[in-house]
């Protein structure tokens, strides 16, 4: 199976229980596998119909699912958040990344679940 | 030395950010853009309980709160008598909330702010007061406190004429990483202030601005020293202006935010001076600017007459420090630009 068709079955995977699991056809627009040049890599999974409501009252059931969908991409699922467009409701993707060193910082050195106000962390294995 | 610290808008950030307060004078963020908005991009839209909450919270910290609401363009709504009456009552209401200063941009606000509060009216960097003459327009205004546009920050013969013709207070915001005369200014924060402002949301393909401002300065990399930020180390100069400065910055983590204030409060930074700058992450990840060896270009700022085709000392001075990024594989490596100045 080429990475493409990994995708794209891992997209549609997640759609789906997320649509079972929330009564509501939630929308992946879009998957994305990412390396950015500080180091972090991962996946953004962008969504439409996602709101804070769901991720806070059904949020074990999401994280699972997140992480299921990034293991099977072969990403460590150490660090999975939701990032919400700012100042609403709205999430905008779900996202698994492995942290450079410094973005570990920018994460880390908060203890609360939102470190920024459009970031909502629903895994975060801290390093020793 | 009194210092204002960016704030992301979320009580969980103020209690990060606010944990050891000791040299934070103030916090600023913005409010809701349901009334009025703020020239730059926003990261939450904290209702009046939540400003009065986190008001509170950082008085019993001894800190200071200022609410930012400096869009720089309204699009002719606070002259409506329905937008007159919606302002009215939010500055109103946020005056009741106990903040202890407010930041606009726009002339209207400044004389209906100090004719009917008692808060602190402060004249936003969007206001672009870069002269003596423009600064006393806006105290006859009523601002307490004016926040220099920072494209003088390097022009002292300016800034000292400036301190001269008024007597309200002076602020200077250190660390913005924008153009130095940049052609889009306006534009862009126009832009910024009706998408994050009251009205219907814009629907953009692409910020135009921000990759023009990008892409300049990575076709031309003396740009970046050219910005009119102000080192850690070289705040000592401008303490016969004021003692009050700015760090920029609500988008960015409280990590983020506490590196700068930690420099900025120690007058001292052993690293990468982009890590302090207000840009986008964009360019911080490419350029390496070794802090330290800026040391002494202040003297040579001091006295620049900004005719750079005759000058060209930042020019060789990029060339001399500014390195790249470079990735081999996954491995970071640093690359120097060439000697034309581009990479």
């Amino acid at each position: 199976m080429t990475i493409t068709d990994r995708l794209s079955k891992n997209r549609g995977q997640l759609e789906s229980k997320l649509r079972n699991l929330l009564a509501k056809p939630v929308f992946l627009i879009e998957t994305d596998i990412f390396s950015l040049p500080c180091g972090c890599c991962g996946i953004t999974i962008n969504t439409r119909g996602l709101q804070a409501d769901d991720l806070e009252i059904f949020e074990e059931h999401i994280t699972q699912y997140l992480e299921a969908a990034s293991s099977d991409l072969e990403i460590e699922p150490s660090f999975l958040f939701a990032r919400l467009v700012p100042g609403t409701a709205e999430i905008a993707s779900l996202n698994s990344r492995l942290l450079c060193s410094r973005c570990y910082m920018d994460f880390a050195r908060g203890s609360g679940k939102m470190p920024r106000p459009d970031i909502y962390i629903l895994n975060f294995d801290r390093r020793e | 030395m009194k210092l204002y610290v960016p704030h992301t808008g979320h009580m969980e950030g103020l209690q990060d950010l606010l944990a050891c307060p000791e040299n934070i004078y103030a916090v600023y963020m913005a409010g809701t853009p349901d009334y009025v908005g703020t020239g730059r991009t926003n990261l939450s839209a904290p209702g009046l309980e939540e400003i009065r909450e986190q008001t509170e919270y950082a008085h019993e910290r001894g800190v200071k709160m200022e609410i930012v609401l400096n869009s720089s363009c309204m699009g002719g709504q606070h002259l409506t008598p329905q937008g007159f009456n919606k302002i009215n009552w939010y500055f109103d209401q946020l005056n009741r909330s106990g903040i202890d200063s407010i930041t606009v941009a726009e002339p209207y606000f400044v004389e209906m702010l100090s004719r009917e509060y008692d808060m602190e009216v402060v004249v936003s960097v969007l206001s672009f007061v870069d002269s003596p003459q423009k600064a006393v327009f806006y105290e006859e205004l009523g601002a307490d406190t004016i926040v220099i546009d920072p494209a003088v920050n390097r022009d002292f013969p300016k800034l000292e004429a400036i301190k001269d013709s008024v007597s309200c207070g002076l602020k200077l915001l250190v660390n913005e990483g924008c153009l130095y005369q940049c052609p889009f200014r306006y534009a862009h924060f126009n832009f910024f202030s009706h998408a994050n402002g009251p009205g219907p949301k814009l629907n953009v393909l692409d910020d135009y601005y921000y990759y023009k401002c990008l892409s300049i300065r990575i076709n031309d990399p003396q740009q970046l020293l050219k910005s009119p930020w102000i080192r850690p180390e070289d705040l000592k100069e401008y303490e016969h202006i004021t003692d009050t400065f700015k760090i920029g910055g609500r988008t960015h983590f409280t990590n983020w935010i506490l590196n700068n204030v930690q420099a900025y409060a120690g007058r001292h930074y052993d690293g990468n001076l982009m890590d302090l700058l207000d840009c986008p992450k964009d360019i911080r990840d490419l350029f390496y600017i070794p802090n330290k060896e800026l040391e002494g270009a202040i003297s040579q700022w001091k006295r620049c007459g900004k005719v750079c085709n005759k000058c060209g000392y930042c020019k060789r001075l990029t060339e001399k420090v500014v390195q790249v990024y470079s990735a081999d594989g996954t491995r970071q490596a640093l690359q120097p630009l060439n000697t034309e100045g581009r990479i």
